[in-house]
């Protein structure tokens, strides 16, 4: 898959997709042809978090050893790949994280342990949008097999353009997981909205008003009418719930 | 707001457009060390700021440049056709509606970056709606094409990434409807436009 008519077509058909399941296929498909044999796409935070459920991408296809073992040991909070995608967005191969960055016993121990689980060596692509989490899309290598060297540049578009699919398919599958409990009373109007990602934002009524062009009074209003909506009292309530019907996004309020 | 801003027998030496070039150097060539004119010293001015330019600008009297992005007709010579197309596999798109983003940057040390980013990308938007403009060409170091991607807009590659000078760059093409507008005005909660046709009345 080094030709560019494979890489272009690989966009366009990841562009269409609305499955998690299918993207995770059509990369599995790309993996292999740029001839690696494990991938990883994900943002570098735990699931079992409440606030990343919703929208954090993960669809990772590493060796059963391995995913139970950073599971069992904790090591995604450490892990020396993810580290290095915070201090830099240029796409690297693990095995040259030694020799640029010092690593602590537990991180050169990861290392060791995914090498054990059968990923020799790995290829990741930061993936890194101002104001969101971080995340990565990382190609992994059993051992004995030869690095793709020649498939490096295809392997850095397959990254990015999945991962932007993958973001683009979690926000449509949480809009229809939150669906069946939508009584078409809960959605915003347009103008609550707007009040709403202001308020999020930590603005008052006052300076929402005067950004909008309307009274406080009237900001006010389209707030308590909101926060009906959902029925919770106070506007953190509001924030928390909207956020988690993906009413509004962390890309509309962190800035 | 935005000024947008014909290069068009403009002095480069004074107000808002001599700002972005002392900034542009500041950014491109102290901070990410790319190897590109500079002229008396202090301004980043290559030979596609010419009058075929025009220029996007976020600039007030109290803080001055915030940040400015460059717009290329391709039908004229332009950074992708004259300097790179090796990076387009299937020739250098060009035509009336295909225009080229080039040297978009925020000032060194503006306290929000982001936002100012996010309404240079809104104000590209909308000035490809006004002006016929359906496809925008752009020159992108891979390591920042997620955030390109991210805008939600439709974006192709147009050619293989290649290394050039110890970086890695692709060229891709993004495609502008009207309902790319309507979509990032919902998302940024805004419903007026961003430009302010500056070059009318200062001609």
């Amino acid at each position: 898959m080094t030709a560019f008519s494979d890489i272009e077509q690989f966009v366009k058909t990841a562009n269409t997709l609305t499955q998690m399941r299918d993207l995770a296929t059509l990369l599995g498909g790309a993996v292999e042809s740029l001839g690696f044999d494990y991938v990883a796409l994900m943002h570098h935070v735990q699931l079992t978090t409440p606030e990343a459920a919703g929208w954090a991408v993960q669809v990772i296809d590493y060796p059963e050893p391995w995913r139970a073992l950073i599971r069992a040991r904790n090591y995604l909070a450490d892990d020396p790949v993810l580290a290095a995608c915070q201090r830099s967005p240029v796409a690297f191969l693990w095995s040259e994280l030694p020799g640029r960055y010092q690593m602590s016993t537990r991180q050169a121990e990861i290392l060791e342990a995914a090498f054990a689980c059968g990923l020799a060596e790995g290829f990741t692509v930061p993936v890194n949008v101002p104001g969101e989490f971080l995340g990565s899309c990382s190609f992994g290598l059993a051992p004995g097999r030869a690095l793709p060297r020649q498939a490096l540049p295809a392997a850095q578009y397959v990254g990015c353009f999945a991962f932007e699919a993958a973001r683009r398919i979690q926000t449509l599958e949480h809009a229809r997981q939150a669906a069946p409990h939508d009584d078409g009373q809960r959605r915003l109007t347009q103008r609550q909205f707007d009040c709403l990602v202001l308020a999020a934002q930590g603005k008052s009524d006052w300076l929402i008003a005067q950004l909008l062009g309307i009274s406080s009074d009237t900001v006010h209003h389209h707030i308590e009418a909101a926060k009906r909506r959902y029925g919770v009292a106070s506007r953190t309530q509001l924030v928390v719930r909207a956020l988690f019907d993906s009413q509004i996004t962390f890309a509309d309020i962190i800035r | 707001m935005l000024q947008v801003i014909t290069g068009a027998g403009r002095r480069r030496d004074v107000g808002p457009l001599a700002a972005m070039h002392r900034d542009r150097k500041r950014v491109f060539v102290d901070r990410l060390g790319w190897r590109v004119p500079v002229v008396d010293g202090e301004f980043e001015v290559d030979q596609f700021d010419n009058d075929d330019a025009i220029y996007l600008i976020s600039a007030n009297a109290d803080s001055g440049h915030a940040g400015s992005l460059r717009l290329l007709p391709t039908t004229r010579p332009h950074l992708l056709s004259e300097v790179f197309p090796h990076l387009c596999e299937r020739g250098v798109p060009r035509g009336a509606d295909v225009w080229e983003i080039t040297r978009l940057c925020t000032a060194p040390d503006h306290p929000d970056p982001r936002s100012v980013r996010r309404e240079l990308v809104l104000g590209m938007v909308e000035f490809a709606v006004l002006n016929g403009i359906r496809r925008y060409t752009c020159l992108t170091h891979v390591p920042y094409l997620s955030s390109v991607l991210a805008v939600g807009w439709d974006c192709e590659p147009l050619g293989m990434p290649q290394e050039d000078g110890g970086v890695v760059l692709g060229a891709v093409l993004i495609d502008i409807t009207p309902e790319t507008l309507a979509m990032m005005r919902s998302r940024r909660g805004v419903s007026e436009s961003v430009l302010q046709w500056e070059a009318l009345h200062a001609a």
